[in-house]
């Protein structure tokens, strides 16, 4: 056994100061969504469901919740279909080509945020798209479609390629080797990619400011004009929610693990 | 085409009524604008199909739509029998040249601003206003076009924060840019905008010289210098419900911010910690358009403008949205308790001076470039 | 003809996402480079204008800066809770991880706002401050580059540690030991053999914070006060204000040549692909 030395002490002190800096100002909206006043500051006597109830009784918030829940798992479920069948494409072809298909599509992850918008909102406008929920959904697949594709790819990684070649030797058609063969080997990159693009969708800000006008609003666009245009406790009793549904998940995905 | 129309505080007006009542949605700042003056315009304008013998008048949309129904629409129709409908869709100068250059004109009445009613003018879209129908006395002095007449009037003013000041109030633009005597954060408008007028008055220039000083180069360059000067102490509000903000956080004591939200601010702060001046206030009008060949008629349309133009309804709605009465006959209509709020009663009225669209048109572009140099560089 | 066709059906299988990605992603970013040169007029005016701009010229500086400080901060960090996690493990070691992760779940936006919450001037840590007696008056916290700062590097840390990490896990513990067994003090044995092997690593993870932190905009947008304008906001600003789409592409192409620069220059050290293409 080792004496704790300095050198360790400050790593480990250090590694927990940070996470601390990481993890508790995701925090500080739970007492201010308690609060009894109606702007963003601590309880003053009591605390207050008030802007919990806010919440759950405005039609608005509700409605923008709804509309990011449904347009999040639509968005999902066209980017995992898609890019797990591209990610499937390009592992069977391992070349050149593919290799240059798969950079063009994670482009979207190097391309700034308001560059790609701008260029969303010029062509939806051509297409008629601005302000429809089908123009949101399109741009959040296209948005979705790189994690979808590398963590499909990375599952992959670990097939051995002589077992869908055995498949095609023993006849199987290449749909009946993808389908038996491939897509169960690439199962949890197909998960790990529909949760990742439900997440790209549902968080997405910059796109949707740009392509929508009032009939489509989703939860980040009602928090986004909730900051800039009345900074009402409502915003921190969603916050709240939001990051207590995170740590609710990972506390069970981290529970599974271990047991 | 250039549109010196300021969307935003119109939609700002819009805005405020939204807050004022909880019902209704804002719309999307800038975009629908932006796509009209593009000339880019997916479906023209409305749904509303015009039909013989009805008024359709357009404004921001907001609740401002619903004040407009309430206090204009219905009054006239009761008064007339002729049905007025609202459109709150935004009847930017892209969207009204689009829709009378398609022949298909369903708009009668259109709230636009000075800088877009004389660009339509010059291209021949509007209607020359009828003032034999029309009082031009009935509006403030220099809100009479040929082709559009005045509506209401919201001024860039002087706001501040007695109690974070310590009872200590700037009383000028001057004194704003006194950083030693009053300390503290200011807010300007992140545009030119209202802006340049208070920088130059601040170097002790009358208010009635500020546009032909802001006509040489030099003088533009001096109110930007001020601004660079006074950097350190800016924080920029981009909608009227930031400039709202940042006073109800107290994270400024002082600011150049619309009457219109003043209006609001004064029910939400707290007592004594909320006040504005109009001293070297710049007052913006909006103005009434019609397009050529609207569907109800000239004459209907000047009729209903006349009707507008009664002073007890421009009453309410300063009443109820803050935007001041164009006719200075509403000024000793409007109660005691509101007048020094109004930006169109006699006393804020001598304070101030007119909104010079001309100048915008001509300087606009170069100084906003300059104006966000001095803030960031 | 077997592999031909077995060829073909694979293309197959990639063709649709590709075609979607290039129809509705790569054209209308390359639509922007169009605009650039055509609006108002044909030419390359919007480039001259802005190249004599000096406000252009600051935010430009400006954005460098920021992403780069923004990285810096995040490497030292990044770095200290990556070589925690990966080399002292105990119990505590899944639940650091998991609060690694954690934050990237949360949006963008509610973490802006907690921030917000925190740094105003009548926020959290002014009113504590203000309430123990170590102030009169409130910090400014917000409203500046500093707020802009902290914001972003809270945003942009779990994107240092996570190939940090990866990279760290490779590393065998031999050579530091070996070191350490020659008589090498702890210091001089992490700073010798194991800081070197880990340089990848640091590499990947201040690359994709960099890129990322370029064309940054919600959190400047919310806690900047408007003036630390990044590229990002200014390109919004001149579109949204004055409806100046030929300038606000013009810079729109200027940030992503800046972006391609500075992929260029890192795969001159970096292995991009594992950087970014088969990143986990």
């Amino acid at each position: 056994m080792m004496p704790v030395s300095a050198f360790r002490i400050f790593f480990q002190t250090g590694a927990w100061m940070i996470l601390a800096f990481l993890v508790l100002p995701l925090l500080v909206v739970i007492p201010v969504s308690l609060t009894d006043t109606s702007y963003i500051g601590l309880p003053k006597e009591h605390l207050s469901m008030q802007h919990y109830v806010n919440y759950f009784s405005d039609t608005e918030w509700l409605h923008a919740t709804w509309s990011s829940i449904w347009i999040g798992l639509v968005v999902a479920s066209c980017a995992a279909v898609l890019g797990t069948a591209f990610a499937i494409g390009c592992w069977f072809l391992s070349d050149r080509a593919s290799a240059i298909a798969r950079w063009i599509l994670i482009t979207p992850i190097l391309v700034p945020p308001v560059v790609q918008s701008l260029g969303f909102y010029r062509f939806w406008v051509q297409l008629g798209l601005i302000d429809t929920s089908l123009g949101v959904i399109l741009a959040h697949t296209l948005l979705a479609l790189p994690y979808v594709s590398i963590s499909v790819f990375a599952a992959l990684v670990n097939l051995d390629r002589n077992i869908p070649r055995a498949a095609r030797s023993l006849g199987a058609s290449v749909w009946q080797t993808v389908l038996a063969v491939v897509v169960p080997a690439a199962k949890p990159g197909i998960l790990t990619g529909f949760v990742f693009a439900f997440i790209v969708s549902f968080d997405e800000i910059v796109g949707v400011l740009f392509i929508t006008v009032r009939r489509v609003t989703t939860l980040p666009k009602k928090i986004w004009e909730g900051i800039q245009d009345n900074i009402d406790p409502t915003i921190a009793a969603v916050a709240t929610l939001l990051v207590l549904l995170t740590l609710l998940i990972t506390a069970i995905t981290a529970l599974r693990r271990t047991s | 085409m250039t549109d010196t129309t300021d969307f935003e505080a119109k939609r700002d007006i819009a805005d405020i009524a939204v807050e004022r009542y909880k019902q209704g949605r804002l719309t999307r700042r800038g975009f629908i604008a932006a796509m009209g003056a593009l000339g880019i315009l997916p479906a023209l304008g409305s749904k509303v199909s015009a039909q013989a013998n009805e008024i359709v008048v357009v404004n921001w949309g907001g609740t401002a739509k619903d004040v407009l129904e309430e206090v204009l629409a219905e009054t006239y129709t009761a008064e007339t029998g002729v049905p007025v409908v609202i459109d709150g869709s935004g009847p930017s100068a892209g969207k009204i040249r689009a829709m009378v250059e398609s022949g298909a004109v369903v708009w009668d009445l259109c709230d636009s601003g000075a800088g877009s009613a004389i660009i339509l003018e010059q291209q021949g879209i509007t209607q020359p206003i009828d003032y034999s129908i029309v009082d031009k006395s009935k509006v403030l002095e220099g809100t009479a076009y040929n082709n559009g007449v005045g509506n209401y009037i919201y001024s860039y003013v002087l706001a501040t924060n007695p109690k974070m000041l310590g009872g200590n109030v700037p009383q000028n633009w001057a004194d704003v840019w006194n950083t030693k005597d009053f300390p503290g954060m200011r807010t300007f408008r992140k545009s030119v905008r209202g802006m340049l007028e208070s920088a130059t008055m601040a170097q002790g220039i009358a208010p009635e010289e500020v546009y032909s000083v802001l006509n040489t180069e030099d003088g533009i360059a001096a109110a930007i210098a001020k601004f660079r000067e006074l950097r350190e102490n800016i924080i920029v509000w981009g909608s009227g419900s930031d400039s709202q903000n940042l006073f109800l956080q107290e994270e400024v004591a002082i600011g150049n911010i619309w009457s219109t939200r003043a209006h609001l601010l004064k029910d939400q702060m707290d007592e004594g910690s909320f006040q504005v001046s109009f001293n070297g206030g710049v007052m913006a009008p909006g103005i009434w358009v019609v397009p050529k060949d609207n569907p109800a008629g000239t004459e209907e349309v000047m009729k209903f403008i006349a009707h507008a133009q009664k002073p007890e309804l421009q009453v309410k709605w300063l009443e109820l949205l803050g935007s001041g009465p164009i006719n200075p006959a509403a000024a000793p209509m409007v109660p005691e308790e509101l007048a020094r709020w109004n930006p169109t009663s006699p006393e804020n009225l001598a304070t101030q001076i007119l909104y010079n669209d001309e100048w915008y048109a001509k300087h606009q572009v170069a100084a906003e470039e300059m104006y966000v140099d001095a803030l960031i560089n | 003809m077997g592999r031909l066709n077995e060829k073909v059906s694979y293309w197959m299988l990639v063709a649709p996402a590709l075609t979607i990605m290039i129809v509705f992603y790569i054209l209308p970013v390359l639509g922007i480079w169009e605009i650039a040169f055509t609006e108002p007029t044909t030419g390359v005016d919007n480039f001259v204008k802005m190249a004599e701009s000096s406000a252009v010229k600051t935010s430009f500086v400006l954005t460098f800066r920021v992403a780069a400080i923004t990285t810096l901060g995040c490497l030292l960090l990044g770095y200290i809770v990556a070589y925690s996690i990966s080399n002292f493990a105990n119990k505590f070691t899944p639940l650091m991880l998991a609060l690694v992760i954690l934050p990237f779940w949360v949006s963008v936006l509610i973490r802006s706002f907690s921030w917000i919450v925190l740094l105003g001037r009548s926020g959290l840590v002014n009113d504590t401050l203000r309430d123990t007696g170590i102030i009169d008056s409130p910090l400014r916290l917000m409203h500046n580059e500093f707020g802009v700062l902290i914001a972003m590097i809270h945003v942009m840390l779990p994107f240092a540690i996570l190939p940090m990490m990866t990279n760290m896990r490779g590393i065998s513990d031999a050579y530091v030991k070996a070191a350490r067994g020659l008589g090498a003090s702890e210091w001089t044995a992490f700073w010798n053999v194991y800081f070197p092997q880990t340089i990848p690593g640091v590499m990947s993870g201040a690359l994709l914070v960099f890129v990322l932190s370029l064309g940054f905009y919600v959190t400047p947008a919310l806690l900047g006060g408007g003036r630390v304008l990044m590229i990002s906001e200014y390109i919004t600003y001149q579109i949204q204000e004055f409806l100046n789409w030929g300038l606000g592409s013009a810079l729109s192409v200027g940030l992503l040549v800046a972006t391609a620069l500075v992929l260029l220059i890192a795969s001159r050290f970096i292995n991009l692909r594992s950087a970014l293409l088969e990143r986990k």
